[in-house]
């Protein structure tokens, strides 16, 4: 097992510290360049996501992201913020996804590619942190 | 993220390189803005060279695709990765966008 943290501000210019981190360490544990990609996905919208919503305040805050490679098949990713309640699994998105483009809505996508693109995904609200667990199999 | 903008009797070609996210989506959408606003109703998106795309990316290319289609004009894209289009389909995009394998068979249909 190994394991990587990344802690992020939360501000949106940090997403290239992110991808660029996703990216040293999949070369490094042989992640393979298409779940690269979905994982980095994910990761945005998620992170996006807490930066444009979680906070209230204008102040700094720590985005920490915990990298658990299980074995060599099998990632774990736990993304803690100490925002605003959030539970991305109470959020239904399918129904707008077979309607017309003149009824489409812009925006809800992203929760949408976290559900798809990961194998599990998990919520956790402790007493000020939400927790984010994604599993991803490769 | 690059641009490369080209004028062609048919229409107009954006070649996008790169990255199209949260980061950078906002270049694409003042550049599509800009044509939408002079009247340029007729756009190719050749994405042979983008590698990234995410929600940010989708939401700026749905919103030129409705305001070109009230136009009556036409949003094509085509020359998709791999990877992207797996993220198109898992959007349900593939069916709304007209998307072609090549720039040559997207261009006939302008």
């Amino acid at each position: 097992m190994q394991t990587f943290q990344l802690i992020l501000k939360n501000q949106i210019k940090e997403l290239e510290k992110l991808a660029i981190n996703v990216e040293e360490l999949s070369v490094k544990w042989n992640i393979p360049t298409e779940i690269v990609m979905e994982i980095n996905l994910v990761l945005e919208e998620l992170f996006t996501n807490v930066v444009f919503y979680a906070y209230d305040d204008k102040m700094e805050h720590n985005i920490i992201l915990d990298f658990v490679l299980i074995d060599e098949h099998h990632l774990k990713i736990c993304l803690e913020d100490d925002g605003k309640p959030f539970n991305l699994l109470e959020k239904n998105m399918n129904s707008t996804l077979d309607k017309s483009i003149e009824d489409r809505q812009i925006g809800g996508l992203g929760i949408h590619f976290v559900r798809e693109l990961m194998n599990s995904v998990d919520y956790k609200r402790t007493v000020d942190k939400n927790i984010v667990i994604l599993m991803k199999n490769f | 993220m690059e641009i490369k903008e080209q004028e062609t009797d048919q229409c107009v070609i954006i070649g996008i390189t790169g990255r199209l996210d949260t980061t950078s989506y906002s270049m694409l959408e003042r550049k599509l803005m800009e044509l939408i606003d002079s009247h340029h109703d007729k756009i190719l998106v050749d994405c042979s060279k983008m590698d990234y795309i995410s929600s940010s990316g989708l939401r700026i290319l749905l919103m030129a695709l409705k305001k070109i289609t009230q136009m009556k004009g036409k949003f094509v894209l085509c020359c998709l990765q791999e990877n992207i289009h797996e993220i198109f389909e898992i959007s349900g995009f593939t069916s709304i966008f007209e998307i072609h394998l090549s720039r040559e068979d997207a261009l006939k249909v302008f």
